[in-house]
């Protein structure tokens, strides 16, 4: 009967205590500096009294140290007054030994009252959700579900790329729109802020720009790879159809996110485009202005294309990609010859 | 065919073998997205001038994505077969993307052979040619 895995728990302890060690090394220096340190280094106000009785008598009296500000031992503890990361870094230490306590003597008192051997908590969990929710039993069958061995060739994993950026697409744009301003004036000044300014701007807003052309010849090389094996016969042929329609709503991300920095080529791109768009015999002017939001690029269509690069697109996008994935669990990955 | 004629020995369970697959090359392109981020800090993307609507610049380029397209509608004739260029370079594009679009629909005939895929492999590879050339040279002109 164990009753505790100790390779565990010990691994666990131990970075209890190097994470406690390591918050004592980086604030403990700073701990004392706020009564003993950082005065000493600051100038004191020259004491003339003293200085004229030190020249006259060998042992001038020394003025005492100013009196101590009120002691308060739960914003010592808390760190409250040493810095922006000590607080939440010493919650986390102490919060967590608090609940490890807690979590011993709940478990110890239940293999008391019950004499019964302690269930672990994530079997626990399980069957408190399996007893509401019947989940266990589709689960087990979603994911026992068997995968053809030819299916684990390298070139089959080229959707599964392109789904994958999608998502990093997806977190770094969330974390560029924090501080993006879609409007003409502010726009361009944002965009210098992030890649200036803001922590790791500028790497975010790299993956997200790299990614969004990777994004693009991940799914060519996906389409590519798909055509080339006919695996898109019957009866697959809505899935090529939503691939395809997922393609061009990633050249739409491309499109309405290359106006966003509001720059001259981003504006001049843009005019271009929507007059490619404008060139469609009959319904030519009606995408113009549904593109330009009247008949020149402006703020209207900054405000317009920020719409649909982050609400409509992705929405489409997320459902084309849900129907994509389940028409693939339905019909299998196609056998090649 | 569907996975259940499948015999036990020819599949692996989804999870966790499968999974541990993708989890490989989830983590594969992780690490490129990390060079980048790198690459990021070093070299920003950065913007160009601020946007001036006032004031075109010499040469407008497309991304380079857009560029076989863009490159198609610049060089095609004014006039071609008694129909302005400029249309034609927007509908023949249109067309072909519906033609790629209902590809399946049009080709219905179940593959018999290998054979088949080197065709389809050429087709597509001509068809990359194609595209790439036209980007190369509407990158350079």
């Amino acid at each position: 009967m164990r009753f505790f895995s100790l390779k565990r728990l010990g691994l666990v302890v131990l970075l209890v205590i190097a994470f406690g060690l390591f918050l004592f090394i980086t604030t403990h220096a700073r701990a004392f500096s706020a009564s003993s340190g950082e005065n000493s280094s600051a100038v004191s106000p020259p004491n003339w009294a003293v200085a004229e009785l030190g020249s006259l008598a060998p042992n001038p009296v020394v003025t005492p140290p100013p009196p101590k500000t009120e002691p308060c031992l739960s914003c010592h503890i808390l760190g409250q007054n040493k810095g922006l990361w000590t607080p939440l870094g010493r919650w986390i230490l102490f919060g967590g030994l608090g609940l490890v306590f807690a979590f011993g003597v709940y478990r110890s008192a239940s293999t008391w009252v019950t004499r019964s051997p302690w269930k672990p908590l994530n079997k626990r969990a399980a069957e408190w959700v399996d007893d509401r929710y019947q989940i266990s039993e589709p689960l087990t069958k979603i994911l026992k579900k068997p995968v053809p061995k030819y299916a684990t060739a390298w070139f089959y994993c080229l959707g599964g790329i392109t789904a994958f950026l999608f998502v990093v697409q997806g977190i770094t744009g969330i974390l560029l729109a924090f501080y993006y301003k879609p409007t003409p004036e502010a726009a361009y000044a944002s965009i210098l802020f992030i890649e200036t300014q803001v922590n790791f701007g500028s790497s975010i807003r790299a993956i997200h720009h790299w990614c969004a052309n990777g994004m693009i010849v991940m799914c060519v090389a996906h389409m590519i790879r798909v055509f080339v094996m006919g695996a898109y016969k019957r009866p697959r042929e809505l899935n090529w159809v939503s691939g395809v329609l997922l393609l061009i709503l990633t050249l739409v991300f491309g499109f309405t996110g290359y106006l966003l920095p509001w720059d001259q080529r981003a504006f001049w791109a843009t005019t271009v485009g929507s007059e490619i768009a404008g060139a469609i015999p009959a319904i030519g002017d009606l995408a113009l202005i549904f593109l330009r939001v009247g008949w020149n690029v402006s703020g209207e269509t900054l405000s317009r294309f920020y719409a649909l690069h982050v609400i409509i697109v992705p929405l489409a996008t997320l459902a084309f990609m849900f129907a994509h994935f389940l028409m693939i669990r339905k019909q299998g990955i196609a056998k090649p010859l | 065919m569907s996975e259940d004629q499948l015999k036990k020995e020819d599949t692996i369970p989804f999870y966790p073998d499968h999974v541990k697959t993708e989890f490989y090359v989830v983590l594969g392109v992780l690490a490129v997205v990390l060079i980048i981020a790198i690459i990021g800090l070093i070299n920003p993307v950065g913007v160009g001038e601020p946007a001036d609507p006032l004031n075109t610049p010499a040469h407008v380029k497309p991304e380079w994505y857009f560029l076989s397209l863009y490159q198609i509608l610049k060089k095609i004739p004014p006039m071609v077969l008694g129909i302005e260029g400029k249309v034609l370079g927007v509908v023949i594009p249109i067309i072909l993307v519906g033609i790629i679009l209902l590809w399946p629909f049009l080709d219905t005939k179940p593959d018999k052979s290998r054979k088949v895929y080197w065709i389809r492999m050429a087709l597509a590879f001509a068809t990359l040619v194609i595209i790439i050339a036209l980007t190369i040279w509407g990158e350079v002109s």
